[in-house]
């Protein structure tokens, strides 16, 4: 169950993918959403995301995805930089 | 017959222009950079195509392997030529390198109205996206030319995304949707 106000939280740290086992206030801050996340990695808390004690969330990305008639829950996606395509 | 511009023809933009090569649509591909020997390993370039502008190299190889004409623009995309190098899309395919010049795309397709898929990379090789431009938010690199998952041991992850750019593209122009995905090694997750 996600209240409206809530959203589900996807990462991706070293090409794994997971999501947060509980849903996060959809407008919590963004480093405290980096935290959560990172804490989670640490301690092997994110279902996919093997626990990894160097995790550095620093320069990743937090993105916001409201619920729609497609995407049933809102969702924020922790997520790389991704400058390239070309190179 | 739509207009395909594809903006970018390394890593992303011409393993995508082999992908949607059957499509019902006249490809245009810009680039103004040039092969070099390191993009033999992770982009559809070839050795022949080696010192050669990116855009006509592959221009050349898509019509010697399959017949395929496409048209070139082989110039740097600049606030000065956005019109005339994206003027007859339907479609703008961005596969850049830079937050500038994605930027000029950016503003581009949304002042005009036209489609846009963006596809971007992660440094180290491990996240892609495959996003529309509803969706799609810039990131710039952290220091201008820091190294890029231009190793030969990014490739298949490199093929993953210019697939489900090809596959969203494909969607686009024959069932109008607009679909999007995260993806990493092995999966994607929609948006």
């Amino acid at each position: 169950m996600i209240n409206r106000d809530e959203a589900l939280v996807n990462i991706t740290w070293r090409g794994q993918n997971g999501d947060l086992p509980d849903p996060v206030a959809y407008d919590a801050p963004a480093q405290r959403v980096l935290a959560w996340v990172a804490e989670a990695i640490r301690t092997g808390g994110v279902p996919g995301v093997a626990a990894d004690s160097r995790v550095d969330l620093r320069d990743f990305v937090v993105e916001r995805y409201a619920a729609t008639g497609n995407r049933a829950v809102n969702r924020i996606v922790v997520r790389p930089k991704t400058p390239f395509g070309a190179l | 017959m739509k207009t395909v511009v594809i903006v970018g023809v390394g890593a992303l933009g011409s393993h995508l222009a082999l992908l949607v090569r059957n499509l019902d649509a006249q490809l245009v591909l810009v680039d103004f950079d040039r092969v070099e020997q390191k993009n033999v390993l992770s982009q559809f370039h070839t050795r022949m195509g080696v010192g050669r502008n990116k855009a006509q190299a592959l221009a050349q190889a898509l019509q010697g392997m399959f017949g395929l004409k496409v048209e070139t623009v082989p110039h740097r995309l600049t606030a000065d030529n956005t019109d005339a190098v994206l003027g007859k899309a339907d479609v703008v395919v961005d596969c850049l390198d830079n937050g500038a010049s994605r930027r000029l795309v950016q503003e581009w397709v949304r002042a005009h109205e036209v489609a846009c898929l963006h596809g971007a990379l992660s440094a180290d090789g491990q996240y892609g996206r495959a996003v529309w431009d509803e969706l799609f938010h810039i990131d710039n690199e952290d220091v201008q030319g820091a190294p890029t998952c231009e190793g030969g041991e990014h490739l298949p992850f490199i093929a993953q995304v210019a697939a489900q750019m090809a596959f969203a593209l494909q969607q686009h122009l024959e069932h109008d949707r607009k679909r999007s995905w995260d993806l990493f090694p092995g999966g994607a997750n929609p948006l």
